[in-house]
């Protein structure tokens, strides 16, 4: 069993969740209550990922945060070290791919909120802000839930952007996916076994818990 | 229930500081039907009367800041400033000025209730006492907690969930929570009695009668029912297509709507006998 790999991989998972979290509520909430052309572009962007090739993500990355980019020469002076190849790269990697499994379950859970909520809170004086926190929130917790839940296994689950970026460094960079892959290149089926076991029983339990805490409730998943 | 809210002074009850006048001049062009109004609000309790369709819910949520019109000015004149100053501007398109909804104290209970499904009946009703800032208010806010729930009978379901209420409970709470907000400065209520049945409607209006008498709390209410008119005693703005056709004590503004309905009443008791 490849501990050091399986730490990586819950750090690296858990570090982009909390992110993604941040960043998507404010995003979906826009996404959901705004409209307009700059809404429609934006959707898209966020929902690249989903349709692109890891790789592709993982190949702009590398070029992005490497020597060959302005600002990748401008994080290399400040950090003293490329991006690219280390775990600080991977999180980066890891909130981009994984960005449309954060943000889509709550737009979708903003948009099922009844408007009249929203209107009653506004006309009861609270801010737009504690409308968020205290109404609109509250309603959406399924959907909360579903977001950090797909987030944290798709981190979990991803290959592609983190073999281009993370380069498999065991320790630094390299997560259980690429493990296995490693592990099946050396003829080590036993602990390849062992490693996508360990991969099929995780993403299956949490399936399970987010199905069983949602049962009667309505969910959004995807 | 007759000290409810400490005596009722001209100068307002201290529990609803912000009594004030509305004054409210809008356009608006919605498809077919061009909104064009100007009025005041000078009565304890104002109803907009027309058809459905001309344009009085539009006119309210232009008010609550829920709609902006084409054109607008809507000024709030608290009465704690002389009538020689200018008001509060709600609403000026003309200088570009809007105030967000949760600015204006302007307080609307929608049509369909609509009772923030995860909070309690308490929780709900207290939502609109958030953020007092000074001891003295608070007071008054504890105070409002104490007595709305009385007033609206709904002590009893304090405790449940929206979904375990009743048609007729739900509007109760759904009403207090409104008359709960911390700063309301006006009522406005969107035909808040349609689909009750008579009982329920005469002791919902008994209750918000008894309430405006201590808190003085201006209303502004919307209904196209000749009855409820006549029942509120209020003065009466006809609407019909956008305008204003009539403002007025409603015994003269409605008085051919009153007879036609008598009219109607002795034709089917005629008809019967």
């Amino acid at each position: 069993m490849d501990l050091a790999a399986l730490w990586l991989t819950l750090r690296l998972a858990v570090g982009t969740t909390a992110i993604l979290l941040v960043v998507a509520l404010p995003l979906a909430w826009w996404i959901a209550s705004g409209r307009g052309a700059g809404r429609a572009l934006v959707q898209a962007v966020v929902a690249l990922p989903l349709v692109l090739p890891p790789t592709v993500l993982g190949f702009y990355l590398l070029v992005a945060l490497g020597p060959l980019s302005a600002p990748g020469r401008l994080l290399m002076r400040v950090l003293g070290h490329p991006l690219a190849f280390s775990f600080t790269g991977l999180l980066v990697g890891s909130v981009l791919y994984s960005l449309p499994f954060a943000v889509q379950p709550l737009v979708a859970g903003f948009s099922a909120v009844d408007g009249a909520y929203v209107e009653a809170a506004a006309g009861l004086g609270a801010s737009p802000w504690r409308t968020f926190w205290s109404v609109v929130l509250p309603l959406t917790r399924g959907s909360l839930l579903t977001s950090a839940v797909l987030t944290f296994t798709h981190t979990v689950g991803e290959f592609g952007v983190v073999l281009m970026l993370g380069g498999n460094i065991p320790g630094a960079t390299q997560t259980l996916s690429i493990a296995l892959y490693n592990q099946v290149e050396e003829f080590n089926y036993a602990a390849a076994n062992r490693t996508a076991l360990l991969l099929v029983a995780f993403s299956l339990m949490t399936l399970v818990v987010v199905y069983w805490r949602s049962a009667g409730r309505r969910v959004v998943l995807g | 229930m007759a000290d409810l809210f400490q005596p009722a002074s001209p100068q307002g009850s201290a529990v609803y500081p912000q009594i004030s006048r509305l004054s409210v001049q809008l356009r608006h062009n919605v498809g077919k039907l061009q909104i064009d109004v100007k009025f005041e609000l000078t009565q304890p309790w104002t109803i907009l009367f027309g058809p459905s369709g001309s344009g009085k819910t539009t006119i309210l949520r232009a008010i609550t800041g829920l709609f902006q019109p084409d054109f607008a000015h809507i000024v709030d004149h608290p009465e704690s400033v002389s009538s020689n100053q200018p008001g509060i501007d709600l609403i000026d398109t003309t200088n570009g000025l809007c105030l967000p909804p949760h600015k204006r104290g302007m307080v609307l209970a929608s049509q369909k209730p609509s009772l923030f499904p995860h909070r309690t009946v308490l929780q709900n009703i207290r939502f609109g006492l958030h953020g007092a800032r000074e001891v003295a208010e608070q007071k008054h806010l504890d105070e409002r907690n104490e007595t709305v729930p009385r007033l609206f009978r709904i002590e009893h379901l304090l405790h449940q969930r929206p979904d375990e209420l009743s048609g007729g409970e739900t509007q109760r709470v759904h009403l207090a929570r409104a008359t709960m907000a911390r700063r309301i400065h006006v009522l406005l209520l969107d035909e808040p009695f349609t689909g009750l049945d008579r009982e329920l409607r005469d002791e919902l209006i008994t209750d918000l009668v008894a309430w405006q008498e201590r808190s003085r709390v201006p209303i502004l209410s919307v209904t196209h029912d000749v009855t409820e008119a006549f029942q509120l005693g209020a003065e009466v703005i006809k609407i019909a297509e956008g305008r204003i056709v009539r403002q007025g004590p409603v015994a003269e503004v409605l008085a051919g709507e009153r007879e036609r309905l008598l009219q109607q009443l002795n034709a089917s008791k005629e008809s019967r006998a």
